[in-house]
């Protein structure tokens, strides 16, 4: 059978049997998960150093109410690195390329910022619409442009992580042969 | 994952303490085959028993175009080739660093517990210090005693100086009085004896007196002469 560029990205079945949700599990399995020991082996202690690592890059610049992040944050970033860098691998299918999986990470955290910011400072986030130091007759104008920009971010932010690992993973099988 | 080890569920669960991890990890052929595999397939097939198997299935699998040879194939050659050359390379550092920092966080906790040792020694030490300053207290406070007492012996003898010294002053005038009340008696008295006899001297005693005196003289006069 021959192979076109485009057929790592679709999505794998194996007699007809899905494997899309074996390939979004499997790069969980790499991380073994911490017990509760202090002192562990070798990769449980590398895998804690990484964690901190990248905890303490997202958390140092925020309050500490910003804090509670973290958890999802810190998980978010290693899966998704995890996942596209395994997808370099040949014989490995990268979930990040489909559409799907994007916008259903992109859409509720989206959302959540949203809805975050209009429960607990309603006025400071409805006042994110309008950048400072616009002239007045430009103010209906610029909301109603930043209300489109402000739902269309999902979707933008969906789209950009597709498209930026399609792209590159694409262009890497080109360089390459 | 495990917690605890317990096999195949045959005894009860001990969370605690928790068993120490093994020295080694589970010995693996070629990175990838656990060589409980080989031991397994021993008795049946012998030493080669395993590769035979390995060798027979890729076969298989590629006469059969069930794994097919394409672009991947290659590239899943190279990446691997890197990927054993960079564990084989850096393998060794990375379980030093990983090694390295079990150690940090062992030794943070064990300084901790080191640093108290050490505080309480010290504070032992100047506790003990604190003792023997007070034993010595004793001799200090011996002769500072003596000291005091000294002191008030000196003083006792000051005072005692002072005031043999006013009573003698206070003596000494009366002497002085006494001595000077006989003197004048006694100039009184003598001046009351001249004036008397100056005055009991009447004119005629008086020319008496002065004729035997000439008479005297002359007589004195004679034998002077005799003599020069």
């Amino acid at each position: 059978m021959n192979l076109s560029f485009f057929d790592q990205f679709t999505s794998p079945y194996l007699l007809g049997i899905p494997l899309i949700l074996l390939s979004v599990l499997f790069p969980t399995l790499l991380f073994p998960t911490p017990n509760n020991r202090w002192v562990t082996n070798r990769l449980s202690t590398l895998q804690l150093w990484l964690l901190n690592l990248i905890t303490k890059q997202l958390m140092i610049p925020l309050s500490k109410k910003g804090h509670k992040w973290a958890l999802i944050l810190t998980s978010l970033m290693i899966l998704l690195l995890t996942i596209n860098l395994l997808g370099l691998l040949p014989y490995m299918f990268t979930p990040t390329t489909q559409l799907s999986m994007n916008m259903a990470l992109a859409f509720p955290l989206w959302l959540a910022t949203l809805l975050t910011g209009l429960r607990n400072q309603p006025t400071t986030s409805l006042g994110h619409l309008l950048p400072e130091g616009t002239p007045t007759p430009l103010i209906p104008a610029l909301i109603m442009i930043e209300t489109a920009s402000l739902l269309i971010r999902s979707l933008a932010l969906g789209v950009r992580l597709t498209a930026n690992l399609t792209a590159g993973h694409l262009l890497i099988q080109l360089i390459s042969t | 994952v495990l917690h605890t080890t317990r096999a195949l569920h045959t005894a009860q669960q001990r969370l605690a303490p928790l068993p120490p991890l093994p020295e080694k990890g589970g010995e693996v052929r070629y990175g990838l085959i656990p060589e409980e595999f080989f031991q397994f397939l021993y008795p049946k097939t012998g030493v080669t028993g395993p590769y035979m198997l390995g060798t027979g299935l890729l076969l298989y699998f590629l006469s059969k175009e069930i794994y097919v040879i394409n672009h991947e194939t290659v590239a899943a050659a190279c990446i691997l080739s890197v990927i054993i050359y960079g564990i084989k390379k850096y393998g060794s550092d990375v379980a030093a660093f990983a090694d390295k920092l079990n150690e940090e966080k062992v030794a943070k906790a064990l300084s901790v517990k080191n640093e108290a040792i050490k505080d309480l020694e010290t504070a032992i030490e100047q506790e003990k210090k604190e003792q023997w300053r007070v034993e010595g207290c004793k001799y200090l406070f011996d002769s500072k005693r003596n000291n005091v007492a000294m002191l008030l012996e000196t003083n006792y003898r000051e005072r005692l100086l002072t005031v043999y010294n006013e009573v003698k002053k206070r003596l000494d005038y009366q002497v002085a009085m006494q001595n000077l009340k006989r003197q004048k008696e006694q100039d009184h008295m003598i001046q009351w004896v001249e004036r008397n006899v100056a005055q009991s001297i009447t004119p005629q005693q008086q020319k008496e007196s002065i004729a035997k005196c000439i008479l005297d003289l002359k007589a004195l006069s004679k034998t002077a002469q005799a003599a020069v």
